[in-house]
């Protein structure tokens, strides 16, 4: 509905509401509990809301005189059935809107006649069937809405006569099987959703035709197989089949898809995955595989030189390319963790690497240039594995390490060279690391696990201090007063004091500077837990 | 006992199944799609027969959603095609942009590249 | 967990007036410091389907978490909504806890949290989600809050 100045209420049908936009007619008459279609519309019409009235049907004359019609919204009524000749002589439609409605079924012995409709919504009827000719008036349509009716096969027929589609969802049906050719006419056809259907088997050569293809949505499916007849999508872009009930993902797979993006195939029960499945997928930037517990070997990704995530948790790797981060130059995420991988390559040629999970797996060391040169690295974790031995240096080059998680290995002693910047650290379940570390050797702590509750004791956790409820609430304390002035220097406001959306274009400047620096180190020490080791 | 006030059907916006004081629509009546409507530092769900400009309609199973286009994009048919751009861009098998491919121009009433 | 002490301090307020202190629990590892202006965002804001507008200021996101019992759709872990609220740039999320007494747990292994997590409920829930009702813009601070070690009594 757009802005304009109100309508001389001959033209504007009570009760409805009316703008003008130069000459042509904005009419809303939604939500008005309307059972028929205002008879007294304006020719001059180009705009008509009727959604979420009573209409059980349509006079076939309701909109003969509305050559200016550009909009027509219906949805949200309890229409069961609209011939033909309700939508005569509407030549400048462009947007027909009929979602939540009754549809059963589309007119076919006389089709809607709107040779210039270019987006049809039918989406949460009751559509079973669409016959071949309900499309032939509707040569120029690009994008239709089928979703959430009860179709229980691809209506190709119908389908062939819309050669300019680009963009159709038939999602939330009840579709079992796409047969060969279903497609055969829609070479522009950019978009197709299909998720939420009973799709179980697919034909081999069901996309032919489906040149401009770049997103294809088989999400919430029962496919048994890889859907193999993606491999003559050439565009294809974006490609979802997660919650499906394939278990294998075959060699090549995607060699017929170079342009692919991303992949979604999550829940599904994959076990095996063919080692050149992911190759030479040069714009892939996340892949994710977890719990395919037949991969053993790590994937081959020659060619796929994008990816900037990779998870591959629970998969039974004993261990890792050595040239890994020559093949994922570009990877900021690694997530390994529940595997079985002993010793770890280098991976100083990842410099865009910001997060390491390698918990659980059978670790033993970590050597020299393990993690040199990864300056952007913020979090590594190493938990539950059986480090005995870190290098000196092993640290030394990670600037911006903030997280170090080192929970139940076999350390006997930590490297401190390069952990400066760290925030949370977890040292718990270490048991042979019994030194104590002084306050300078993490200047930036916030959150520390120790091994040991007398670890605690350099930060303070041994003296009392006041809690914020007993400060005196009564008068303005300087630290408050100062808070008040920061926060309205900060964020200045309008004069004019009612409330106003612009107050969110002020730029604002913050340091660093905390009211107070507090750490939280555990196990607390107690009476039972004293601040000097039992053993000195 | 804390103030809550969780309506069902009853003095909740018009097309709500639940809602609440503070976050207005929880769920909504079968069909119609859940907007997230920002007003200032509030943020409140009221239920609606179509998205709003700016949002496109996903429908799930459990759910209906009103998601944001992409950015240039007044209204689209999902996050990554769009049907009508933003002013000063121009629309061309979904995609929104500042120039036509060759053998197309652009059409401001439109938005669109033409022939 | 460690305790935190919430200031706020309301941009139409006279000067000389003083901050409204009130307090919630961290959660996890999430205790922190943090600074903001603090806006509403609905529970199913924070589902991965739906996108938040981007925030032009620094922001604290505060959510009501409404009772399990009246169905809204979950979507995702309550851990995985907090990590979403703070990829997109909220400094800090506060939950209003009142009605969800399981909130607390769903969070307890948050140590991966970059940024501040705080639980409110009862009068100190109110007095927050009463300004975001009334739109009245505030800025918020959040710090951990010192508390003195709970020694046994000694005879």
């Amino acid at each position: 509905e757009q802005e304009g100045v109100s309508v001389p209420d001959n033209q504007c049908p009570l009760p409805c509401q009316c703008d003008e936009d130069g000459i042509l007619l904005l009419v809303d008459c939604s939500e008005l509990g309307l059972s028929t279609v205002p008879s007294n519309l304006s020719p001059l019409t180009s705009y008509l809301d009727l959604s979420m009235n009573n209409l059980t049907e349509i006079q076939p004359n309701a909109f003969h005189n509305l050559h200016f019609l550009g909009e027509l919204r219906l949805s949200g009524n309890h229409l069961r059935h609209i011939p033909g000749a309700v939508f005569q002589d509407l030549y400048n439609l462009q947007v027909l809107m009929l979602q939540n409605n009754q549809l059963e079924r589309l007119p076919s012995e006389d089709p809607w006649d709107l040779p210039n409709l270019l987006s049809l919504r039918l989406d949460a009827n009751l559509i079973s069937d669409v016959p071949e000719r309900a499309f032939l008036g509707m040569r120029s349509l690009r994008h239709l809405w089928l979703d959430d009716n009860v179709l229980t096969d691809i209506p190709v027929a119908a389908l062939n006569n819309l050669g300019s589609l680009q963009a159709m969802t038939l999602a939330l049906n009840r579709i079992t099987h796409i047969p060969d050719y279903a497609f055969r006419n829609l070479s522009n056809l950019v978009v197709l959703h299909l998720h939420n259907n009973l799709i179980r088997t697919l034909g081999q050569n069901c996309f032919e035709g489906l040149h401009s293809l770049e997103t294809l949505e088989l999400n919430y499916n029962d496919l048994q197989e890889f859907p193999v007849a993606i491999r003559m999508l050439a565009k294809l872009q974006e490609l979802g089949f997660h919650n499906n009930n394939i278990k294998g993902i075959p060699e090549r797979a995607f060699e017929g898809n170079p342009l692919l993006q991303t992949i979604h195939f999550y829940e599904n029960p994959i076990q095996f995955v063919g080692r050149s499945a992911f190759q030479f997928l040069p714009k892939l930037h996340t892949l994710s595989l977890n719990g395919a517990t037949e991969i053993r070997d790590f994937p081959d990704l020659t060619g796929t030189t994008s990816l900037e995530i990779l998870s591959l948790t629970r998969a039974g790797l004993s261990g890792l390319p050595q040239n890994l981060c020559l093949q994922l130059p570009n990877l900021r995420v690694l997530e390994l963790s529940h595997n079985l991988i002993k010793e770890l390559p280098s991976f100083r040629h990842c410099s865009s690497l910001q997060e390491i999970g390698l918990q659980h797996n059978l670790i033993r060391q970590i050597e020299r240039n393990t993690f040199q040169q990864l300056t952007s690295l913020r979090s590594l974790d190493l938990s539950w594995n059986r480090i005995e031995l870190i290098h000196p240096d092993a640290f030394s080059s990670l600037q911006s390490l903030v997280k170090l998680d080192l929970t139940d290995n076999w350390l006997s002693q930590l490297p401190l060279a390069g952990l400066n910047s760290l925030t949370h650290l977890k040292l718990k379940g270490n048991m042979d690391l019994s030194s104590s570390f002084r306050e300078e050797d993490f200047p930036s702590i916030r959150v520390i696990e120790m091994p040991y509750a007398y670890q605690c004791c350099v930060y303070g956790a041994c003296n009392s201090y006041k809690s914020a409820s007993q400060w005196e609430m009564e008068h303005l304390t300087d630290e408050e007063e100062d808070l008040q002035k920061r926060a309205l220097a900060l964020f200045p406001i309008h004069a004019d004091n009612n409330y106003d959306t612009d107050l969110e274009e002020f730029q604002l400047e913050i340091e660093e500077s905390k009211l107070q620096t507090s750490i939280q180190c555990s196990p607390v020490p107690g009476p039972f837990k004293p601040c000097d080791s039992l053993f000195d | 006992q804390h103030k809550q006030n969780v309506g069902v059907s009853t003095g909740c916006q018009s097309g709500c199944q639940t809602c609440s004081v503070y976050n207005g629509c929880l769920t909504c009546k079968p069909k119609l799609f859940i907007h997230l409507e920002r007003d200032g530092m509030r943020q409140i769900g009221v239920c609606l027969a179509s998205c709003p400009n700016g949002f496109y309609g996903m429908r799930s199973p459990d759910r209906n959603d009103c998601i944001k286009c992409g950015s240039e994009c007044d209204t689209c048919f999902n996050k990554n095609f769009c049907l009508r751009c933003r002013a000063g861009s121009y629309l061309h098998k979904g995609k929104c942009q500042e120039s036509c491919p060759e053998g197309l121009v652009p059409s401001d009433t439109k938005r669109e590249c033409v022939p | 967990a460690p305790r935190a002490v919430i200031k706020v301090t309301l941009l139409r307020q006279e000067p000389t007036s003083k901050p409204i202190t009130l307090e919630g629990v961290f959660v996890g590892g999430s205790a922190g410091y943090a600074e903001g202006k603090l806006m509403q965002s609905h529970p199913l804001s924070l589902c991965n389907t739906s996108e938040d507008e981007r925030q032009d200021s620094i922001f604290i996101t505060i959510v009501k978490l409404e009772s399990p019992g009246n169905k809204v759709p979950q979507c995702q872990p309550l851990l995985d909504k907090a990590r979403l609220a703070l990829q997109r740039g909220a400094e800090a999320i506060i939950f209003d806890v009142s009605d969800d007494a399981t909130a607390a747990h769903q969070l307890r292994e948050a140590f991966s949290l970059p940024k501040p997590v705080v639980l409110v409920e009862g009068a100190n829930a109110e007095e927050l989600m009463g300004l975001v009702n009334k739109n009245e813009e505030a800025i918020v601070h959040i710090d951990i809050m010192m508390e003195s070690p709970k020694w046994p009594p000694y005879d």
